[in-house]
């Protein structure tokens, strides 16, 4: 059986590198990819990857590690991230019947099968999440991607448990109206 | 919205404001089993129901990859290598 994270970071704790390294090692690609989205080019994000970690060293001993490691570990991310990126523009308000139609709600020529076909492209789903604002996309990764818990997430954001399930199923919709652009460009190609 | 019915005392967009709740496994039975009536009978909830899970898998599917690049990892090693513990 694989070592807890919450007794990599004890160790870490008390100046264990191997134990750290092995808390690098287990979470690494996890801080990366959401660094990646929410800072939002490569280089910012390896930036928001290195300082994280290094946070993380030096607070390891009050790692809220009972919470979850990778929760605690994105919290330190996500402030590292709004350092580098200034962003943060509210997205835009539109009903959930909008946000619907946009989707391919009542569109008999868009169907479960013809996202699947697309979405078999990686590229094209990364361009849909691109071009979301960014709380959109913060939000898809933490839950979506992820899979970090609802709870966790509102805590995160700073959000009551039900703006975020709100806030995550928009960005859902959002999600689905742009593959449906990119299924439509993709025909028309 | 544009086709919108009601079936089973439920509306379309009130199943397309639930969609979300109903795939994380957060809605009660009484809710889901009214849901799951309206989209057996309703074409358009039934295709879009589809068509939002199949965006929502793609993100994990898609998304999710392995490990870091070799030359990221290298980079993390390097500057996690150099500071003196705080204390
Ligand atoms: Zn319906």
């Amino acid at each position: 059986m694989s070592v807890s994270d919450r007794e990599l970071l004890q160790r870490s704790a008390s100046g264990d590198r191997a134990a750290f390294d092995a808390f690098v090692e287990r979470h690494g690609a996890d801080v990366f990819r959401y660094a990646r989205w929410v800072a939002g080019d490569e280089t910012d994000a390896e930036d928001v990857l290195q300082q994280t970690f290094l946070d993380a060293w030096n607070a390891a001993g009050d790692a809220r590690a009972e919470n979850g490691a990778r929760a605690w570990l994105v919290s330190i991310a996500r402030r590292n991230a709004l350092r580098v990126s200034s962003r943060r523009g509210a997205a835009r308000e539109q009903s959930l019947e909008e946000l619907g139609e946009l989707a391919g709600f009542g569109d008999p020529e868009h169907t479960p099968e013809r996202v699947a076909r697309a979405a078999e492209q990686r590229g094209l789903v990364e361009d849909a999440l691109a071009a979301l604002e960014p709380e959109e996309r913060e939000i898809l990764v933490l839950r979506d991607v992820e899979e970090l818990p609802g709870a966790s997430v509102a805590e995160l954001l700073g959000l009551s448990l039900a703006a975020q399930k709100s806030r995550l199923h928009r960005a859902r919709l959002r999600l689905a109206a742009q593959l449906r652009r990119h299924c439509g460009l993709e025909q028309q190609a | 919205m544009r086709g919108e019915r009601e079936i089973g005392g439920l509306r379309c967009s009130q199943v397309l404001a639930q969609l979300s709740e109903y795939f994380d496994g957060e809605l009660g039975d009484l809710e889901r089993g009214r849901l799951e009536a309206h989209v057996r009978e309703c074409d358009h909830c039934a295709r879009f129901g589809g068509v939002f899970a199949a965006a929502v898998r793609a993100l994990h599917t898609k998304l999710r990859a392995s490990a870091l690049a070799p030359a990221v990892r290298e980079r993390l090693r390097a500057r996690l290598e150099l500071p003196p513990r705080r204390t």
